[in-house]
């Protein structure tokens, strides 16, 4: 790895989350370095969902301790607008469906970059028009999100946390909704972005053998702390697995030589 | 047609709809009178009839505009000043002015039902909110039965105020909680303008913002927007504006659910256009109503909340039903 490469972006120490007496997160450490991938995995109720939303400075409820730092600053010195020009977001699939058309809705991303009366100007439109073509929903811009498809509006998430051309893309596991064919659709999009447009990338997903598709780093989250963090193969050793989700795995040669993979007993 | 050209339309036909509405009424005034000096035609039409279109418009333009923002703000198309209880708790400001102004004498000048109407509309809100919040998220249903709630137990405290109050100040309360645009102090009129003006200017600088809101509290976050603050700020601007067109003209229903509604499904959902288009059609449309309540049983007038009332009750059903049917609100 080369020193460029291994610039961190984010880092991530002893970061704690509470609601009452209710422990979310506990002492969690990570880092992200620039054009990085990090998985994170855990069973439900892990904190991995809250973990990301702290990291996007979202919770409005409940007490964050700990150290956060997004391109070597503290998050809690960033704007809400500086944040949102460092940090994208695509939130977990499934709830309200905004009740605009693709196009408008990947536009408003450009609101990290507006003034109060400015109007669009060609740099929205083209990053706009960009992150349409790079998910392929260029011709269904003037759609509303509620007469897609679940995998197509999942898509349009996507492309509207693309227009926002931030460094550093959290997703909240965007594939849950989808079908196998539409889930790897989207996990080759996202590891292409990764590696092609160099998007670091912090992706919470239930599906074990992304990360080690996706390749970089996991972190394992257990009743919310940390049970490991290293590069995606040390998933395919040890008990981490088994001791995060109290179950068995089994881990497998892919018949068509796509290296290892790991399946629930 | 493109959205800009549809809204220009819209903005080009409010205006001369409700420019129009002050040359009828009892007796019909013709434009030509108005360039004769002196004629007695011109004298109504300046003293009585304008200021009362321009105070109609400017109510109507303050109530449906609070309409947009309370629906963007609950992201629920069924939230107006009325069923949030805003203007039941305005009302119950402005009776309590009434009734006091009869017993203590408060000598407050024109900011005392102002003043009196927007703590009940405040209040209202607060309460509103605080419920729907304790419940957890923003449930449409439990905002809903919170504003009715809130509405029954207001409008019964406005008949205690007006059981407790002089035969003298209970007509007075009764005829204002009907909504009339009838008896109005033309200084009372400067107050209603800098209201609403400055509130739809504020407003249309956070248009931005608030289709943000409309898409989502954490998504508009995680796009920069300081959630907390703006739903503060439009809250503020929204009650505001209720409690000044209620303390002026009373609770005047329907007019935040149908304007904002009839330009949603013209332009769509940006409020860059949204917030334009409902100060005007919002302001055209109770000119209009205005004009029907004098007109309907000349010379005698109908008080205008009931014009708006007999309009909106069947579009909120209509509204309710054609929800139904793809079950989903918005």
């Amino acid at each position: 790895m080369t020193a460029a490469s291994s610039k961190t972006v984010l880092s991530v120490q002893g970061l704690s989350y509470s609601i009452g007496a209710a422990q979310i997160l506990v002492d969690v450490d990570f880092s992200a370095e620039e054009g990085g991938f990090v998985s994170v995995v855990g069973p439900n109720g892990a904190g991995k969902s809250t973990l990301l939303r702290c990291l996007m400075r979202l919770p409005e409820r409940g007490r964050t301790r700990g150290r956060v730092e997004a391109a070597g600053r503290p998050l809690e010195q960033y704007s809400q607008k500086e944040l949102a020009r460092l940090i994208s977001y695509v939130p977990q699939a499934g709830g309200w469906i905004p009740p605009f058309t693709v196009g408008e809705f990947v536009l408003l991303s450009r609101f990290p970059y507006a003034t109060a009366v400015s109007s669009l100007a060609e740099s929205d439109r083209r990053a706009a028009e960009r992150a349409l073509e790079l998910t392929g929903l260029t011709a269904l811009a003037k759609r509303p999100l509620k007469n897609l498809s679940g995998g197509e509006r999942q898509k349009a998430f996507l492309a509207a946390a693309l227009a926002q051309e931030a460094q550093v893309m959290l997703l909240d596991e965007p594939a849950s909704f989808l079908d196998p064919r539409h889930a790897a659709e989207l996990a080759g999009l996202l590891r292409a972005l990764n590696r092609e447009e160099g998007l670091t990338m912090i992706m919470v997903t239930h599906d074990l053998n992304h990360p080690l598709r996706a390749g970089g780093h996991a972190l394992v989250l257990a009743e919310g702390r940390r049970r490991y963090f290293g590069p995606v193969e040390g998933l395919l050793e040890g008990s981490v697995l088994e001791e995060a989700f109290r179950h068995n795995f089994v881990r497998l040669d892919h018949p068509n030589g796509l290296g290892r993979v790991i399946l629930p007993e | 047609m493109t959205p800009k050209l549809k809204l220009f339309i819209l903005i080009l036909a409010s205006l001369i709809a409700a420019a129009a509405c002050p040359f009828f009424g009892l007796s019909h005034i013709s434009p030509e009178s108005l360039t004769i000096p002196d004629h007695p035609d011109a004298e109504v039409f300046w003293r009585l009839r304008a200021p009362r279109a321009a105070a109609a418009f400017l109510a109507g333009a303050g109530l449906s505009m609070s309409g947009l923002i309370f629906q963007a703000l609950f992201r629920n198309p069924l939230a107006t000043p009325f069923t949030l209880g805003v203007s039941s708790g305005a009302s119950l400001g402005a009776s309590v002015y009434f009734w006091l102004g009869g017993i203590v004498l408060v000598r407050t000048g024109s900011l005392g039902p102002l003043a009196s109407a927007l703590a009940g509309a405040g209040l209202s809100m607060f309460l509103v909110w605080s419920v729907t919040r304790a419940r957890g998220g923003f449930s449409t249903s439990v905002m809903l039965l919170a504003g009715v709630v809130i509405n029954f137990f207001f409008s019964s405290l406005v008949l205690f105020v007006q059981y407790l109050s002089d035969s003298h100040d209970s007509l007075r309360i009764m005829h204002w909680l009907m909504g009339s645009l009838a008896g109005l102090e033309t200084a009372r009129l400067a107050d209603l303008a800098f209201v609403v003006l400055f509130g739809g200017l504020i407003v249309s600088l956070m248009a931005k913002e608030i289709d943000l809101l409309t898409a989502g509290e954490e998504l508009a976050a995680s796009r920069g927007v300081q959630v907390k603050l703006l739903k503060l700020k439009i809250f503020l601007v929204a009650s505001i504006m209720v409690g000044a067109v209620v303390s002026l003209s009373g609770p005047i229903g329907f007019v935040g659910l149908m304007a904002p509604h009839a330009c949603r499904l013209m332009l769509g959902w940006s409020h860059r256009l949204l917030v334009p288009a409902t100060f005007f059609a919002g302001g055209a449309f109770l000119t209009l109503c205005d004009l029907a309540s004098r007109l309907v049983l000349a010379p005698a007038e109908v008080p205008i909340g009931i014009v708006t009332a007999l309009l909106g009750g069947p579009f909120f059903l209509w509204i309710l039903f054609r929800a139904g049917s793809d079950g989903d609100l918005f």
